[in-house]
């Protein structure tokens, strides 16, 4: 039998000693983890501030601001701004700090094992992801600024090169170079997380006795291992179209700006929509996912009681995880698509609304009769489950392709998307990070700020999102620079006004969360226990923060199942995954 | 209703403190390495079927003599690295670590011909006036995905043959095991299975009569 | 360590013999391809029969070669059913698409 002295199993590796290798270049998964955080912290400050002045224009489209040359924002600004907001959001933070951040740092541990299957490959992973932040940061420092082509870079405007607006020149070559980075970077990363979670379980750490969130770590790395491999493949392609002067995604007899494109013909736009769907629609879950494993963890955890479930939320988590490489074609109903694979597509969406219901009334059947805590972890769960909810509802209304039609570009997708793939997720992740900060650096984060942050982020993400529907049934496009121009988005111009002002009092508590997070880190209140939640998972075994090999070579073994709350007949109400069967009925 | 398992429900091969499949965490991570290079070279070939489907004036360039007998020859070399790079790992699970390293050093020598053959052909393309945006034959797509799909199986071979060789060093002065030569074979024998499909579909699809 | 105790116990894999074998009959298979070429058969026919010998090709390798036939036969299932299906997926959807613009362009414009 091959044991854990492969890779990065027990035993293996001592304590770095110099700053550099302990802080910068590391290989222990929980520095590497909080290096992903890290990253996702300041990537999510970058897209706050670029959807910061996209409201400030759609809220007040004439007033002049000095921060811009003008004082008024040019179209191509506000189209660079969208697509560096929606880039950077997506895969700077909606990617790398559910997974490869929080999964970095808690999935080992939770199956007890010393670090990752690759420590080495990890460490690669997170600077190439670096990498390629920087390179898609750099765009907006070249001629010609940032790309505008939107997150999901269409061609043939994308392929053509500058002729196609100032951002679509060297901008958007660098964006392409940073996503083929980061497809490098994600599937080292999913590789790494597969192995690790296949091979380094700890004795006694069955599939079924693994936290949910180590399903939904595992089920995404499946996601992401096979949907960036074809991302790569459509960068690759993009590329040689730009750079080459290929026509994969170029069909011929192109007009754009008075010019007759001569010099490309064949290609097909309708392929780059396949191939970044393919990729595309697994990302939406690669995103949501871990929210839900968390928020399954803490609903438990919080209301003391066994998930309700278990084996169907597992099955829930990987039936979304299959169908979700079964829907891509549900963003293509307007690119003109044969009816029979719309009506295949439209009845494969609507068939996730079964997991995504399992697992909505499992969570409320956990929460059924348990004794709840309201601390700001809980009530983000709680909050993660309302927005999933709200934001997955409307999923089913755009996946009729007849309503589609109407819908498509519209607010109406805009507030779908960012509720249920944007918020929600980001809920998970405070939700995560309230519960897990003790484990993670020692203090508390503060419970009194915390729920003023959550307070005013609940309420603000449903004061910025709700109108954009109505916004989206009334007819407004996504993407529109200028809504002073056609006379019917006009009179919907004071929920604009709203939505900015929701918006920048929402960004405002985020601040709040800011100082929050940096005051609670150097003056929170001390975690001295290594359990202060009572809950069951590994990782509340070890000390806060825990040492550098986790288990201090000593392996753990695991007699429990994830959830063992209120179990009759146990001294306390909780049973530790790792406590010896005899030592459970001490009272 | 906690349910304490028996010590033989803890045996099976997926209870934990043990892998699985039973073998070594590299050669997993390299098997689903291939997992994703494969669906990246899939969509590559997916692409040049709907160009190909697309662009009714596809060209079929190669004739018999002397294309497809020079590609054919190319096939067989990358074949043979295959099998010597078979015999590198079979050595080296012997522990036998001179042969280990001269069977990978051949394997080497198999992949660095290959490239040659094939930039020898490349530009051969290139003197016919064929270029990735360009061919006297009929559309341009037909460079496109020519040399956007060889080149990435070259560049593969490439990265192959650097691998090779850092392996090869490294197993001769004791620093890496014989599991390196085995996750290292699987990853060239890879590279050879995608030229299983790259030579029939580019290649033996386009012949001229 | 573990590795070259893996190795000592068990040096799993097929012979000398059966992958010279191998290899004898993957250079057979290309022959045939070739053979076929030279036949000058109808495209779809010869499409189909090449992409068929292919994937017998790709079989003998991943089970001699990569040892995939040595290795659980669990290891099969959870790496083939994936790229299959993800395969399979793109196969069936990419293609309505590419025929209805081969009707819109005859002349490949």
């Amino acid at each position: 039998m091959v044991t854990h002295e492969n890779g990065g199993g027990h035993g293996h590796h001592q304590a770095p000693t110099g700053f550099i290798r302990k802080y910068v270049f590391s290989i222990d998964h929980k520095v590497i983890g909080i290096q992903y955080l890290c990253l996702a912290l300041f990537s999510v400050f970058v897209g706050m501030a670029l959807s910061a002045l996209m409201r400030l224009h759609l809220g007040w489209p004439n007033a002049h601001w000095s921060i811009f040359k003008g004082g008024l924002m040019t179209p191509e600004q506000y189209l660079a701004l969208m697509t560096m907001h929606g880039t950077i959001m997506v895969f700077m933070v909606l990617t790398t700090a559910p997974q490869s951040g929080f999964g970095n740092y808690f999935l080992p541990i939770q199956i007890g094992a010393a670090d990752m299957a690759f420590p080495v490959l990890n460490m690669l992973s997170f600077w190439t992801t670096m990498v390629s932040l920087l390179v898609m940061i750099a765009a907006f420092f070249v001629a010609g600024g940032a790309p505008i082509g939107g997150w999901t870079s269409y061609p043939p405007l994308s392929a053509l090169g500058e002729m196609a607006g100032p951002g679509q020149g060297a901008g958007e070559t660098l964006w392409i170079i940073g996503l083929a980075i980061f497809c490098g970077a994600s599937l080292m990363g999913a590789l790494n997380f597969i192995t690790t979670l296949i091979d380094l379980r700890v004795k006694g750490m069955t599939l079924g006795r693994l936290p949910l969130t180590c399903w939904t770590w595992f089920v995404t790395a499946i996601l992401g291992l096979l949907a960036f491999g074809v991302l790569l493949a459509a960068c690759i392609l993009l590329l040689l179209d730009r750079i080459a002067g290929t026509s994969f995604f170029i069909p011929g007899g192109l007009v754009i700006t008075d010019q007759v494109i001569t010099w490309h013909k064949g290609g097909s736009p309708l392929l780059w929509q396949h191939l970044f769907w393919f990729f595309g629609h697994p990302e939406v879950y690669i995103a949501i996912l871990p929210g839900m494993g968390v928020a399954s963890h803490l609903l438990s955890t919080f209301s003391r009681k066994p998930v309700f479930g278990y084996r169907a939320m597992v099955g829930a988590i990987c039936g979304i995880g299959f169908l979700g490489f079964c829907v891509w074609g549900h963003h293509m109903f307007i690119s003109g698509m044969s009816p029979y694979s719309a009506f295949a597509f439209s009845i494969l969406t609507m068939t996730i609304g079964v997991p995504s219901a399992i697992k909505t009334f499992n969570w409320l059947g956990t929460l059924w009769g348990g004794k709840i805590t309201f601390n700001c972890a809980m009530l983000f769960a709680l909050g993660f489950v309302s927005l999933f909810v709200s934001g997955g509802l409307s999923g089913l209304f755009l996946a009729q392709p007849a309503l589609d039609l109407y819908l498509h570009d519209g607010y109406f997708v805009v507030a779908h998307f960012h509720l249920i793939m944007g918020v929600a997720a980001i809920f998970g992740m405070f939700a995560g990070l309230y519960f897990w900060f003790p484990k993670m650096f020692g203090r508390f984060l503060n419970e009194g700020i915390g729920k003023l942050h959550f307070w005013l982020t609940f309420i603000g993400v449903y004061a910025i999102f709700m109108p954009m529907h109505f916004l989206g049934l009334a007819g407004h496009p996504r993407r529109y620079f200028d809504t002073t121009a056609v006379d019917f988005l006009q009179k919907l111009q004071p929920v604009h006004v709203f939505i900015s002002i929701a918006a920048f009092i929402t960004i405002g508590a985020q601040l709040i969360f800011l100082f929050n997070f940096f005051y609670s880190l150097f003056a929170g209140k001390e975690c001295k226990e290594e359990n202060p939640w009572h809950a069951t998972t590994l990782e509340w075994s070890i000390p806060s923060p825990p040492p550098f090999d986790n288990f201090a070579g000593v392996e753990p073994v695991v007699y429990h199942g994830p959830y063992e709350f209120s179990v009759p007949g146990a001294a306390d109400d909780y049973i530790p995954q790792h406590l010896a069967p005899n030592l459970v009925k001490k009272a | 209703m906690h349910d304490v398992k028996t010590d033989a429900a803890l045996d099976s091969a997926w209870s934990g403190g043990a892998s699985p499949f039973a073998m070594g965490s590299k050669k997993l991570g390299m098997w689903l390495f291939i997992v994703s290079d494969t669906l990246t070279f899939s969509a590559l070939l997916i692409t040049y079927s709907y160009s190909r489907l697309t662009n009714p004036d596809w060209p079929k360039p190669f004739p018999m003599n002397p294309a497809i007998i020079f590609s054919t020859t190319m096939t067989v070399v990358l074949l043979a690295s295959s099998l010597t790079m078979v015999m590198a790992v079979m050595a080296a699970q012997r522990n036998d670590r001179k042969s280990t390293v001269l069977w990978m050093i051949a394997t080497m020598a198999g992949g660095l011909t290959f490239m040659g053959l094939h930039l020898r052909e490349w530009f051969h393309l290139f003197e016919e006036g064929a270029t990735i945006t360009h061919n006297p034959w009929g559309t341009p797509q037909f460079g496109a995905v020519f040399f956007g799909i060889t080149g990435m199986h070259m560049t593969h071979v490439l990265i192959g043959v650097i691998y090779l060789g850092i392996v090869a060093t490294g197993y001769g002065r004791g620093k890496f095991s014989a599991e390196d030569v085995e996750v290292n074979g699987l990853y060239w024998h890879f590279v050879d299975l995608v030229w299983m499909f790259v030579f029939p579909l580019i290649y033996l699809m386009s012949v001229k009569y | 360590m573990s590795t070259e105790a893996h190795a000592a116990e068990a040096p799993h894999g097929a012979s000398v013999g059966t992958n010279l074998a191998i290899w004898i009959g993957l250079v057979a298979i290309t022959g045939l391809e070739v053979f076929l070429a030279y036949e000058e058969l109808q495209p779809t026919l010869m499409l189909s029969i090449l992409v068929g010998l292919s994937l017998v090709k790709a079989a003998m390798i991943m089970s001699y070669f990569m040892h995939l036939k040595f290795e659980k036969f669990s290891l099969v299932l959870w790496l083939i059913p994936a790229i299959i299906f993800c395969i399979c997926m793109m196969l069936i959807f990419f293609f309505p698409e590419a025929f209805r613009l081969l009707q819109m362009r005859p002349h490949g414009g």
